[in-house]
């Protein structure tokens, strides 16, 4: 458990985060992690469907949810004097799941709809494309939604078994920050987080380590509906085990393209104009990161946009990073931690997930960390990681 | 009537200060300590509502130029000065107003409010940013075809808005936007970028006095352009009235999902049904808990997203409901949407329906005023629109007050015949009987 008392707020946020993500999952079972957490909202024998929402959202708070490769995690925003009454019905939800029958297979329907919709967007399409040519052994290349053919054949009694199984305490992480002190705190949490399911024997996830890329791995894609094409390039990170390293490809992706003033938004945006937008992400992930860049751009732009990339990427392990542009980095990646840390609920999800993939200490040390980082590491970092010859790209042109 | 108190005063105990400088200029200060930062809003009373129809996209083209240069400036440096301090700033144009945002640790704010002051003053808007900007927009606009919701919102609004500047989206049209030229720009910047016609908003670690002083210092010698005799008056403004006549809009498109969508008329936010409009919305369309999600996806799994809108507008504003679902679903869905809002119209709510709406809608209210940038939104956009920082309280009262018999009286008075707004494949069109009037 974690929790922080932030006396000048009325607010109070509570995050429970599992570490019963996508990756948790036997692979027949893919979409398991994700569907489960649409259930969950289902009841229990104490609540009936659809009641936990009305609880929390009458009494003028907010709640929801959402699951990834790493994880799951449940969330309720509300005032001090409601988390008495609203925390014991987030843990009952969470530890007493009944997933009912009749309730899987109308909810399968509503994922169904959450596929179709996604199917609908482009940017989603390359990118699960994208991971699923990086990642070829490991779960992290599998979309978390699942897919039709495959949730089909699920039955709720393997829900349920996924879930006791994964649903236990060494999994669970909860955070409670906001305007309660840590004795109530711990008075809450201790009794409503007392009565775990008892386990069963459950298929279980194999997630083999993934090799490095050796190549480039290019794939196109041609779509309907296209009215520009896109680029979107990604490399290998480390894992959690290496977070020093992660965090110095983050801040290798802001310099490179998180602002206006970051070399390739600059180069390809703004003086070259062969982009209508470029952005770069780096995802911190338990068992290896994902460092991405993805530009939106005019088809016959793709070739000579990929290639200039590469040139950019081939400077950055050659020639070190000025003080002037490492100091301007370094300071908007330390403010940007400044502006996302303001309310109990932004803390709360930040402790969780760092607590989730590593320890939540971790989550604190960060500034520090980005304020220690010199031209040489970098250099060495973007020479290790960021390839221009090892990455896969994934492009969509119209049909 | 009973109050969420606890959550509906969130900011009791922090006052909103408010200034006016003598060239007319509105300030707005909160002091919030917690953390070693300060938030800005700068509105300006401008914005789509105030672009002539063939120029549709003026502000939306003007905010993107405005932070790419200034006398002195080049779009380059005016980012690294920005950067270099780990700031935050950035320029956008919405249907009632425009605004620039602002955001750094306390010790730089006043650095970064100068530069801000610098190109809402005297942008240089040089001709090849202009160039880039518009062939950017351009392309988004057309970007936007990718997005069956867009193209579904597109042609509702153009359906319900007719001659009136909501009828186009911010971007303006790829016809408009074509058209704009840069004096058309520099004659917009100096008819609406003048110090009466602005309100600042400040946030954070600073006290009030020292806020308002500061903009003051920097905004202070900012005159109203004169003439012989005396100050230019605004333009203003006649907009066409719109009457509502329901239709159908169609946009055959090969998705996985239709969107339907279902629009009605109503009312601005000057308007006495302003509040009760706002509670059938937050009733029937926002949340785990209302009416359309636990009707229509919980207990029929139709939809993944179903939800409703009515957005805050000076004119006459939209109240929508809509949902993605599977193209063979498209009768029932359109059936299921109208059967949620009709039954509004004939049956009352419960008294524990209508404190629920109630408790929800001054809950969220409350934890939606709890950032710098949120606190400095809020306040800044009801003195932009003329409601006054009261209106914070006064919205909050009048959400309390309202009845389920003005409910039910409201809902029978705007939601009578819907525009019906559908996007989708053949095999979901088909499901339409009737052909589309237009």
């Amino acid at each position: 458990m974690i929790h922080q008392n932030i006396p000048t707020t009325s607010v109070v946020a509570v995050d429970v985060w599992v570490r019963a993500g996508a990756i948790a999952e036997p692979e027949p079972w893919a979409g398991m992690a994700h569907f489960l957490e649409h259930m969950v909202f289902k009841g229990t024998d104490r609540l009936l469907p659809g009641q936990f929402d009305q609880v929390i959202e009458d009494r003028g708070g907010m709640t929801n949810a959402a699951t990834s490769h790493d994880y799951a995690h449940y969330f309720i925003n509300t005032t001090a004097p409601h988390l008495a009454e609203t925390l014991p019905c987030l843990a009952d939800l969470l530890l007493n799941a009944a997933i009912p029958d009749d309730e899987f297979e109308r909810e399968r329907d509503v994922v169904l709809e959450e596929i179709r919709q996604a199917n609908d967007d482009p940017d989603w399409l390359a990118f699960q494309a994208l991971i699923e040519s990086v990642y070829q052994s490991h779960p992290y290349g599998r979309p978390v939604l699942g897919d039709e053919v495959g949730l089909m054949q699920r039955s709720p009694q393997e829900m349920r078994c996924f879930h006791r199984a994964h649903y236990q305490p060494e999994n669970m992480t909860v955070v409670v920050i906001g305007n309660v002190t840590q004795s109530q705190t711990l008075d809450l949490v201790n009794q409503a987080f007392s009565q775990f399911p008892v386990r069963p024997t459950c298929p279980a996830a194999i997630a083999d380590a993934e090799p490095p890329i050796t190549e480039i791995r290019r794939q196109e894609l041609h779509l309907p509906r296209l009215e520009q094409a896109r680029l979107m390039m990604a490399w290998i990170g480390p894992g959690v085990d290496q977070l020093r390293n992660a965090y110095g490809l983050d801040l290798l992706s802001v310099l490179l393209a998180g602002s206006r003033s970051s070399r390739l938004v600059r180069e390809l945006r703004e003086d070259r104009q062969l982009v209508q937008a470029i952005g770069s992400e780096f995802s911190l992930q338990r068992d290896s990161s994902l460092f991405t860049i993805s530009a939106w751009l005019a088809p016959e732009n793709v070739d000579r946009v990929e290639a200039l990339i590469g040139d950019r990427l081939s400077e950055l392990t050659t020639t070190p990073i000025s003080d002037a542009e490492l100091t301007r980095y370094k300071r908007l990646l330390c403010n940007d931690y400044a502006f996302s840390t303001e309310t109990a609920i932004q803390l709360a999800g930040l402790y969780g997930y760092y607590n989730t993939i590593a320890q939540a200490e971790t989550a604190v040390d960060y500034p520090n960390q980005i304020q220690t980082f010199k031209a040489e590491e970098l250099q060495h970092l973007a020479s290790q990681y960021l390839s221009p010859y090892h990455y896969a790209a994934t492009i969509l042109k119209p049909l | 009537m009973s109050v969420n108190l606890t959550t509906a005063q969130l900011l009791e105990n922090r006052q909103v200060h408010r200034a006016v400088l003598d060239n007319g200029m509105v300030v707005l200060a909160v002091e919030n300590s917690a953390a070693d930062i300060v938030s800005a809003r700068i509105f300006v009373r401008a914005g789509g509502r105030y672009e002539p129809p063939e120029q549709a996209g003026l502000s939306h083209l003007l905010a993107s130029v405005l932070t790419k240069g200034t006398g002195n400036l080049s779009s380059l440096e005016i980012a690294e000065r920005v950067e270099s301090v780990g700031a935050g700033l950035g320029a956008d144009a919405a249907a009632d107003y425009c605004i620039l945002s602002l955001k750094t640790v306390s010790a730089d704010f006043a650095e970064m409010l100068e530069l801000a002051a610098q190109l809402l003053r005297s942008p240089s808007l040089p001709e090849a940013e202009v160039e880039l900007e518009r062939r950017l927009t351009l392309q988004g606009i057309r970007s936007m075809q990718e997005q069956p919701f867009s193209i579904a919102q597109k042609q509702l609004r153009q359906a319900m808005y007719q001659q009136h500047p909501y009828a186009l989206p911010s971007l303006g049209t790829e016809e408009t936007v074509a058209q704009i030229s840069r004096e058309d720009l520099q004659q917009y910047h100096q008819t609406y970028f003048r110090p009466d016609n602005f309100v600042v908003s400040i946030v954070g670690r600073i006290a009030p006095e020292e806020a308002i002083a500061l903009v003051d210092q920097i905004f202070g010698d900012w005159q109203v352009p004169l003439t012989a005799e005396g100050e230019v008056p605004l333009p203003s403004l006649t907009l066409p009235t719109i009457t509502s006549h329901p239709k159908r809009v169609i946009s055959t498109q090969d998705t996985q999902q239709a969107i339907v969508m279902l629009g009605y008329l109503a009312a601005a936010v000057h308007n006495p049904d302003y509040a009760a409009l706002k509670l059938l919305n937050t009733y029937l369309g926002n949340g785990l808990s209302s009416r359309l999600f636990v009707e229509l996806r919980e207990k029929r799994g139709l939809a993944y997203e179903v939800s409703a809108f009515y957005p805050t507008r000076l004119d006459a504003s939209q109240f929508v409901v809509y949902m993605g679902t599977a193209p063979s679903n498209t009768a029932i869905a359109l059936d299921g949407l109208r059967q949620e809002v009709e039954r509004l119209c004939t049956t009352p709510l419960t008294q524990e329906e209508l404190q629920s709406a109630k408790n929800k809608l001054l809950g969220q209210y409350a934890l939606g005023k709890q950032t710098n940038a949120q606190i400095a939104q809020i306040f800044g956009w009801y003195e932009i629109l003329g409601l006054g920082i009261e209106f914070d309280q006064q919205f909050q009262v009048e959400i309390a007050n309202v009845t389920a018999e003005t409910l039910q009286t409201t809902a029978h008075q705007y939601f009578a015949e819907p525009y019906v707004s559908l996007v989708g494949p053949a095999i979901a069109i088909d499901q339409i009987a009737t052909p589309a009037i237009s």
